[in-house]
């Protein structure tokens, strides 16, 4: 028995981890979205925090908790010069903007020779454990439990639904909007250093437009109105991969197709039906029993 | 020098093409339809099909047309009216584009596999016979063609938004859906007829494209995908005209990119062009002054 | 007491059922492989390739008591998924040994588990020549580095053409291509040729014509190019249409069918170094030409290689007489001068693998060996 439940774990070890990767992730693109905008930079950020942890563990020997500082820091100074001039945008074209920073980021890591360019850092020491990603979501959850309903939460709130009233009324949103930017950053910068030292390697193909957008998605599916969206949409559909893996045989589809259509589809339900995401999920059942 | 400058006109060409649908989306309903590339691969997929089954490319273009123009609508109807209601209806429309786009794509895959194809052989002359030199350079007949079916599409789709009266709804509804309503137009026709129209023109795209680089695969809208933006923006806003002049100047650009600096640096600075332009001249090359910022 | 005869009654039925399936033991191997993503053309064809060695091996019963069983798996072309891919092979299916995963990004971050656990991986398809076998002692490869094609085949068509000046082409943004290019960069340098003008290009161009024309513009008396087969065939068809008659010497990635089916005429005069000789008449090649006939399925160089990954597993059972992980590992040790459709194989004492590579060209829309 205790046995089968250590091999159990050993086997969704990985996918542990990556939950919580992945919810740093979705949070980092949530914090922006907190205040209405929608900043779609965190690859090219976690790019840039897996590339500093790396050397700095590699070619530095900095110890690991100074390197995940590097991580997160260095993608938060890199986000105050990004974030003055791009954050005047607004909408799809701030959306745009950071996607065009991210690529940047990514083109210059492939043409870096001295991390290697596309073949990436490999053999990086495997430093990150499972309690470290645990412990690094529950503080990033902690610290945002703390600011819904403070004096920081309701800004956050009044600039989401209408920005200039907010104005208005006294608060400086730039200020909100960049130091939302910049805490999304750390966070984005945080999740690459833990990656890097959690899969051995980093390589700039696994920062992409596509990991940018599954970061929107995970925040999106969870739900964006609520901390803990994020979170549960990234451990959703971290998950799903791995269940379609045990479904798709008993169905005799291919396990391949059958995941982005899945994926697909749950994405086009929960944005047409559930505009508040999963999390909304057992208050709208509730309400659909409520109602006659 | 000559033959790059043919190179540039050609990949503007296509940027062009790429790009004139989406803006009119864009325009319209201020969404980013991230699915205007799986449109534009399934409609390559969808003549491939229908020239392997014997129907001559003349036939066969503008039957996969016509599929992605109602693909568009099919769309438009399941993945961004139910969302125009909503406040956040530009990021949720970017979300649901997206799933549509990741749908398609699973489909394309389970009915065509991963593999790369090709229009048949002879599917169109080619050949040395087919070439000719012109400024010094070479360019086939296909290109040409393809440069000038690029340049009647704008001249066709100028006159429809400008001269005809669904032209003339789809732009009281880009300026204004409610004031449109109230001038008697209806919307929900004007919003369908842009997609219709859109995907069509990306569905022609992805046709030609086919046919001239013969490369097809389920992922093959990925290269122009985020080209396209950057071709939107430099155009401004909705602007076709802006559109095609930017593709031309996109693609120009980034010939003369790698002529003179390399091929590595080509993406480099397309991105940080389109950065630099969004965040100093955010109303692009052709675009009226609207409200970009907050 | 009373329990004394139910008990042996018991143990009399648990012998039974393992005197049973004594007679077959199942082997896992386990396949972590690019079905979807970017990668899924090549997780296609080593599919086929796995798929019908483990068929045909069960089938010849040269592994006596020991039925082969493949599971296999979708890293999706993610690291992510590949790690997780190969923790389930660890822990849950208890494969004996792994084959893959399809490339060599997602190696470097999975094969590590592997060797922590000490499952013995072998390597198909990753070209990469440093950072997968280094791993460590349980990691093996079949598929040969481009370091060890490429400029033996180079130099050899040197010596036919007699060129001295290169331009180079090659796709930066991967892995796989990039590596290619850094063998070719050292092959030039060792060989001395002057090269004109050096290009690269993006995985998901289609339009190569400005980097052919400016490197045109240099007068090469040679194309180098390191592509991958969806690029391969539109940089090979660009260059003829642009006016290129002269030679192209292409990577590990032009190693396909798909490079004619695509550019048609246009890749005559393509040169490729490979591992596989598609054409070769000897018996294990004819044998694995026969196998995909009867499965109406064309096979590429990675179909080849997957399919000998599965061989050099069989054969380390055989050698060591049982199928666990320490066991194939030791076989390995022990393998010498496998026959397979590769080629007389061996592995090295790096745990790379080790057969004769071929130069090909293209000639009347086929592969064939230059002597």
């Amino acid at each position: 028995m205790l046995e089968q439940l250590s091999d159990l774990y050993l086997t969704y070890q990985s996918t542990l981890g990556y939950i919580g990767i992945n919810a740093l992730l979705a949070l980092s693109v949530y914090v922006s979205l907190s205040c209405g905008q929608l900043a779609l930079g965190s690859a090219g950020f976690a790019a840039l925090g897996a590339y500093a942890g790396a050397l700095a563990t590699m070619k530095a020997d900095l110890p690991f908790p100074l390197a995940l500082l590097l991580s997160a820091l260095l993608p938060a100074l890199v986000a105050v010069p990004l974030g003055l001039p791009v954050l005047r945008l607004k909408g799809v074209f701030l959306a745009i903007a950071t996607i065009g920073f991210g690529e940047v980021v990514r083109l210059g890591l492939v043409n870096w020779e001295y991390v290697n360019g596309a073949q990436g850092i490999v053999a990086i020491p495997q430093k990150a454990s499972i309690w470290m990603i645990s412990l690094a979501v529950a503080v990033t959850l902690y610290v945002l439990s703390r600011v819904r309903g403070s004096k920081w939460g309701f800004a956050l709130e009044a600039i989401r639904e209408d920005e200039p009233a907010a104005r208005t009324m006294g608060i400086p949103s730039t200020r909100y909007k960049l130091a939302m930017l910049v805490l999304g950053a750390a966070l984005a910068g945080l999740a690459g250093g833990l990656e890097a030292h959690f899969t051995f390697m980093v390589a700039p193909n696994g920062f992409g437009f596509s990991r940018v957008v599954d970061m929107l998605v995970f925040a999106v599916v969870g739900g964006a109105q609520l901390f803990w969206g994020p979170v549960v949409g990234a451990g959703f559909l971290t998950v799903l991969p791995e269940v379609l893996r045990e479904v798709a045989p008993l169905v005799g589809i291919e396990p391949g197709p059958l995941r982005m259509l899945v994926n697909g589809l749950v994405l086009l339900l929960v944005i047409l039906y559930l505009p508040a995401g999963l999390v909304s999920l057992p208050r709208r059942l509730r309400e659909r029993r409520a109602a006659p | 020098m000559g033959q790059q400058v043919i190179n540039g006109l050609f990949l503007g060409s296509i940027y062009a093409l790429f790009a004139l649908g989406y803006t009119l989306v864009f325009g319209v309903l201020d969404i980013l339809n991230l699915a205007h590339a799986a449109v534009f691969m399934v409609a390559t997929f969808v003549a491939v099909a229908l020239v392997g089954h014997g129907v001559h490319i003349l036939l066969a273009l503008p039957a996969a047309v016509l599929f992605a123009g109602l693909l568009g609508l099919v769309l438009e109807r399941v993945a961004f009216r139910p969302l125009r209601a909503r406040t956040d209806s530009n990021i949720a429309g970017l979300i649901s584009s997206l799933a549509a786009a990741t749908i398609i794509e699973a489909v394309v895959l389970e009915i065509w596999g991963p593999n790369i194809t090709r229009f048949p052989f002879g599917t169109l002359p080619e050949g040395p016979t087919n070439q000719l030199r012109l400024l010094g350079g070479t360019v086939s007949r296909l290109q040409l063609t393809i440069i000038a079916v690029a340049g009647l599409l704008v001249l066709a789709l100028t006159w429809l938004v400008q001269r005809t009266r669904l032209g003339r709804e789809v732009r009281a509804v880009a300026e204004s859906p409610r004031a449109a309503r109230v001038l008697g137009v209806d919307v929900d026709r004007a919003i369908a007829a842009a997609f219709f129209i859109s995907s069509a023109l990306g569905g022609a795209g992805g046709v030609l494209y086919g046919l001239a680089f013969n490369s097809i695969s389920p992922d093959m809208g990925r290269g122009v995908e985020l080209k396209g933006l950057a071709v939107i923006i430099l155009g401004g806003m909705g602007s076709m005209p802006g559109a095609v002049l930017a593709g031309f100047a996109l693609g120009l650009t980034e010939v003369f990119v790698v002529a003179n600096l390399g091929g590595s640096w080509r993406d480099v600075i397309s991105f940080a062009g389109l950065f630099l332009f969004l965040v100093l001249r955010p109303r692009g090359l052709l675009g009226a002054a609207v409200t970009r910022e907050a | 007491m009373r329990l004394a005869p139910r008990i042996s009654l018991l143990v009399a039925a648990s012998l039974l059922s393992i005197g049973s399936a004594h007679a077959e033991t199942v082997v896992k191997i386990g396949a972590a492989l690019s079905l979807t993503g970017p990668a899924a053309a090549y997780g296609a064809q080593q599919k086929v390739g796995i798929l019908a060695a483990v068929e045909e091996v069960n089938r010849s019963g040269a592994l006596k008591g020991v039925k082969l069983e493949a599971v296999i798996e979708d890293d999706a072309s993610t690291k992510e998924q590949g790690i997780a891919v190969f923790q389930r092979f660890i822990n849950k299916d208890k494969v004996a040994a792994i084959i893959g995963p399809t490339l060599s990004n997602t190696a470097t971050a999975a094969d590590p588990l592997a060797q922590g656990a000490r499952v013995p991986v072998v390597a198909v398809s990753n070209t990469a020549p440093k950072g997968i076998t280094d791993i460590g002692d349980f990691i093996w490869r079949v598929s040969l580095t481009e370091g060890q094609v490429i400029p033996g085949a180079l130099k050899r068509l040197q010596a036919k053409l007699g060129f001295k000046k290169a331009g180079v082409l090659y796709g930066n943004d991967d892995a796989f291509t990039q590596a290619g290019y850094n063998v070719m960069k050292a092959a030039t340098e060792a060989m001395a040729l002057e090269v004109v003008g050096t290009q690269t290009f993006a995985k998901p161009d289609k339009d190569y014509t400005a980097q052919l024309t400016a490197l045109l513009g240099g007068k090469p008396e040679i194309l180098i190019v390191s592509a991958l087969v969806e690029n391969a065939s539109g940089i090979v068809a660009q260059a003829r249409q642009l006016g290129w008659q002269g030679p192209i010497f292409g990577g590990n990635g032009f190693n396909s069918p798909k490079l004619m089916g695509n550019a048609g005429p246009a890749a005559e005069g393509v040169y490729v170094g490979t591992a596989w000789n598609k054409v070769s008449s000897a018996a294990p090649n004819q044998a694995f030409l026969k196998n995909m006939a009867a499965r109406a399925h064309e096979p590429d160089q990675f179909c080849a290689q997957a399919w000998t990954g599965v061989m050099a597993i069989a054969e380390a059972i055989r050698l060591s007489g049982k199928g666990g992980r320490e066991e194939v590992r030791a076989g390995f040790l022990k393998l010498k001068a496998l026959p397979t459709p590769l080629g007389t194989f061996s592995f090295l004492e790096s745990r790379d693998g080790s057969h004769d590579p071929a130069l090909q060209v293209v000639k009347d829309g086929k592969f064939q060996i230059v002597q």
